[in-house]
C-alpha cells in the first residue's frame, strides 16, 4: 500500500459519517456539493488531519481540493516536505 | 516543540499610557513607538512565532511608506493588502499612515474547493476601490496574480517582493492628515456588493478615544488577546488599532486556527494573563462544545476583566452556558461586554455598562407585536405573560447619539420599537465612489440609518433585529427569533438548525416560512415534525406557518457562521418555484 492510499483510507474513514443518502462515498465525490460538508465540518476534518498526521495544512493548499483524493495529494505533498 | 529565545512584548510599558490622544493613527503610532510593547503572532499550536514591538512595527512601515512611496502613486491611492494575521500586515497597513495612502484589508481564503469564487471576490474588491497596488502574504500571492485587474496595479507581489523595491535614503514622508482617509474597511452589505466604508482620521482617532477611555475604561495592566480577522471592523479597529493607540501589548491567533482549536484563544488568555477580548457569540459557543475536563483543569480565565461580545445579535443562552462551563476556571460572568456597533462607525456605538455582565429587558410579547411597544415586565411576571427579553447595550459613547424614528423619520420615545439612527464624531464619511448608497444611509442630518430595529430604555439600547428580518402579518411585527426560539424548544432542535423567515410571493398562503435542517429520514417521523412545529406555531403566535425539511448543512450561512435568512429566502423561493413548475398547485408545493 502506497502512503497515498493509505492517508486516502484513512480520509474516508474521517468522512464516513458523511455518506449521504443518494451518494455513495468515494474517493472523487465532491466535499461540498456531493457530501455537503459546510465550513464547520472542513474545519473539523482538517483538524482531525493536522493532528493525525502531524501537519499543519495551509490555507492556500486547500482552495483547490474538491475531493477526498485531491485532499490525499495534498496530504502526500505537505508530508514529504515539497 | 522547538524551544526559541524569543519571548512576547511585556503587559506593563515604559512609558506612561495615552488614550488615543491623537490627531492620527501615524501620530499614534509614533508614541506607541517610544515604549516596550507590541503585538504577538502565534502559530496553529499557540506557539509564539513572532513578538513584533511597536518600535520595529514604526520603524517597517516608515521603510514601507518609503517603498511604496517609489512607485509614483498620487497621494490617497487605495493599497489593497490580503489580511491575514501576520506582521506583513501591519508593516503595510501601517506604512500607507505614514506614506499618506489608503490601506484597503482583503478577506483571506477560508474555504475548501474555494480558488476561483475567492479569486473573483477579490478582484470585485480591487476594481471597487480602484487599488494601484495589491500585496499578499508568499503564501498567498497567487491569488492576486489570477486577477483578471491585475494588470491596472502599480505594484503588484508577495511581501518578499515588496521588501526589494528600493528605500530612498533622505525622503521626506506625509503622513496621513486628520481630514484624509485613513483606510478603507468593505462590508458586504446585505445586496451581496461589496461596499467600501470611508474612514477619515479624525473618525477613527474619536471612536478609538471612546472606546478605549469610556467603553473599556482601558488601564495599563491590561493586555489584549484576539483571533478576529484584521478584514473586520472589530478585528481591525478594536484589536490593531484600539491596542496600538493605547500602547497594549495583544496576542494574536489566526482565525482559522481558532477555528479549529477554540483552546487555544483560552491557552492564550491563560498563559500571559489576557484582559480584554472579544468575540461574537459564535466564537463563545464553540468553546463551550469543544473544550472538556481537562482542557478547563488547566485554563486560569481570572485575569479576563472584558469579555466582550458584538458582530452578530447577542444570544443570552450561549454566554450563560459559556459563563457556566468556565466559572471552574475563574471566570467571571460580570466580565460579559455587549456592545454594539457597525464598520459605518469606525467600529463602536454603544457598550454596556463594565463589570454588570449581561443585563436582559423582559417585554410583553403582545405590545411589541402589535403596538412596536416594550412594556416591561417584572422577573415573576415575564415567566407567566407572553415574553421576550433583549440584552441591554448601554449608552451611546460620549459624543455620540442614538435615536429611534418610525417610518416617517419622526423620534420616538423610550420603550418604542423603531429605527435605530446614530450620530457622532466616529462616522464614516461616506462610502467609497457611491454616492447612492451614502446618501440613502448618511442623510445632509448627519444621522446614519443603521438598518437595525431596536428600543431606548433608561438603561440604554436593546436592538431587536435587522429590520429586512422582519415579519410583519397584518400590521403586526413579528420578530424571527421569537419563533425560531419556539420552533427550537417544540422539536428539540438546535437553534443554528433552523431559520424563520417572512415567505417569499411564490407562497402567499402563509405568514411565516420556518426552513429546518435535519437527519430524519422516516417519513412518519417526518410529518410528525412538520405537523407538530406548525401546529406550535399557529397555536402560539396565531399565524399560517409552513415547515419545509431541510438535508442536514444546506442553510446557507455567511462567512461568520450565522445563517442567512435573506438567501434563505431566496434559495426557498427557487425551490418553489421549480417545484411549482413540476405540480401546478401551491399548496402541494409548500407542502413539506
Amino acid at each position: 500500500m502506497t502512503r497515498h492510499e493509505q492517508i486516502l483510507e484513512r480520509l474516508m474513514q474521517h468522512l464516513e459519517r458523511f455518506k449521504s443518502e443518494s451518494g455513495e462515498l468515494h474517493a472523487d465525490a465532491d466535499l461540498i456539493n456531493e457530501l455537503g460538508l459546510d465550513s464547520v465540518n472542513v474545519m473539523d476534518m482538517l483538524l482531525e488531519i493536522e493532528d493525525e498526521f502531524d501537519i499543519s495544512v495551509p490555507i492556500n493548499m486547500i482552495t483547490d481540493v474538491r475531493t477526498p483524493r485531491q485532499l490525499a495529494d495534498v496530504i502526500v505533498k505537505i508530508e514529504s516536505g515539497e | 516543540m522547538t524551544e526559541l529565545c524569543i519571548t512576547a512584548t511585556p503587559t506593563f510599558n515604559s512609558s506612561p499610557q495615552r488614550l488615543a490622544d491623537f490627531a492620527t493613527l501615524a501620530e499614534a503610532l509614533d508614541y506607541a513607538a517610544e515604549g516596550c510593547t507590541g503585538f504577538n503572532f502565534h502559530d496553529n499550536r499557540g506557539r509564539l512565532l513572532a513578538p513584533l514591538a511597536y518600535v520595529e512595527v514604526r520603524r517597517r512601515a516608515l521603510d514601507a511608506a518609503r517603498r511604496l512611496k517609489s512607485l509614483g502613486l498620487e497621494r490617497g491611492a487605495r493599497v489593497a493588502v490580503i489580511a491575514d494575521t501576520d506582521p506583513a500586515f501591519m508593516e503595510i497597513f501601517f506604512g500607507c499612515q505614514y506614506a499618506g495612502l489608503v490601506p484597503v484589508p482583503m478577506p483571506i481564503p477560508m474555504s475548501i474547493g474555494g480558488h476561483e469564487r475567492y479569486v473573483a471576490r477579490l478582484d470585485r474588491l480591487v476594481e471597487s476601490c480602484e487599488a494601484r497596488v495589491a500585496i499578499a502574504p508568499t503564501h498567498m500571492v497567487r491569488y492576486i496574480e489570477e486577477m483578471p485587474s491585475v494588470d491596472t496595479l502599480a505594484f503588484h507581489g508577495d511581501i518578499e517582493a515588496f521588501r526589494t523595491l528600493p528605500v530612498e535614503e533622505g525622503m521626506t514622508l506625509a503622513p496621513s492628515g486628520p481630514d484624509e482617509i485613513a483606510y478603507l474597511q468593505y462590508t458586504s452589505g446585505s445586496t451581496g456588493f461589496p461596499r467600501g466604508v470611508e474612514i477619515r482620521q479624525h473618525a477613527i482617532m474619536a471612536n478609538l478615544r471612546a472606546i478605549l477611555a469610556s467603553g473599556l475604561a482601558v488601564r495599563p495592566q491590561d493586555r489584549c488577546v484576539s483571533w478576529l480577522p484584521f478584514y473586520h471592523d472589530m478585528g481591525l479597529v478594536g484589536f490593531v488599532l484600539g491596542p496600538m493607540a493605547s500602547q497594549l501589548s495583544v496576542d494574536y491567533l489566526g482565525p482559522r486556527e481558532f477555528a479549529m482549536r477554540p483552546r487555544l484563544w483560552l491557552s492564550l488568555m491563560t498563559r500571559n494573563r489576557g484582559s480584554i477580548a472579544f468575540a461574537p457569540p459564535f466564537g463563545y459557543d464553540l468553546c463551550t462544545r469543544r473544550l472538556h475536563g481537562s482542557d478547563i483543569d488547566r485554563l486560569d480565565l481570572s485575569a479576563w476583566r472584558v469579555a466582550g461580545v458584538g458582530a452578530e445579535p447577542v444570544l443570552p443562552d450561549v454566554l450563560e452556558r459559556f459563563a457556566d462551563h468556565f466559572a471552574a476556571a475563574g471566570f467571571d460572568r460580570r466580565a460579559f461586554l455587549p456592545s454594539y456597533g457597525m464598520a459605518e462607525n469606525s467600529l463602536a456605538v454603544s457598550f454596556a455598562p463594565l463589570g454588570t455582565g449581561m443585563s436582559l429587558d423582559h417585554v410583553n410579547r403582545d405590545a411589541l407585536e402589535q403596538h412596536g411597544e416594550a412594556r416591561a415586565l417584572d422577573d415573576p411576571e415575564a415567566a407567566e405573560v407572553n415574553a421576550t427579553s433583549f440584552v441591554n447595550c448601554g449608552h451611546p459613547l460620549p459624543g455620540h447619539d442614538i435615536i429611534i424614528r418610525d417610518s416617517e423619520g419622526q423620534p420616538l420615545p423610550e420603550r418604542h420599537v423603531g429605527r435605530v439612527t446614530i450620530r457622532g464624531p466616529s462616522l464614516m464619511s461616506g462610502y467609497f465612489r457611491d454616492p447612492e448608497q451614502t446618501r440613502k444611509s448618511l442623510g445632509d442630518d448627519g444621522w446614519f440609518d443603521t438598518g437595525d430595529l431596536g428600543y431606548l430604555t433608561s438603561q440604554g439600547l436593546h436592538v431587536t433585529g435587522r429590520h429586512k428580518d422582519l415579519i410583519i402579518v397584518n400590521g403586526r411585527n413579528i420578530w424571527p427569533q421569537d419563533i425560531e426560539a419556539l420552533a427550537s424548544r417544540l422539536a428539540g432542535i438546535n437553534r443554528g438548525e433552523l431559520t424563520a423567515l417572512a415567505p417569499p410571493e411564490e407562497a402567499p398562503e402563509v405568514d411565516v416560512v420556518v426552513l429546518v435542517q435535519t437527519t430524519l429520514s422516516d417519513e412518519q417521523e417526518r410529518a410528525a415534525l412538520v405537523k407538530e412545529m406548525a401546529a406550535g406555531i399557529r397555536s402560539e403566535f396565531g399565524i399560517r406557518c409552513t415547515v419545509s425539511l431541510l438535508p442536514p448543512r444546506t442553510l446557507p450561512r455567511t462567512s461568520s457562521g450565522k445563517i442567512s435568512r435573506s438567501q434563505a429566502r431566496r434559495q426557498y423561493a427557487a425551490q418553489l418555484r421549480e417545484a411549482m413548475g413540476a405540480a401546478p398547485t401551491p399548496s402541494a408545493a409548500a407542502s413539506s
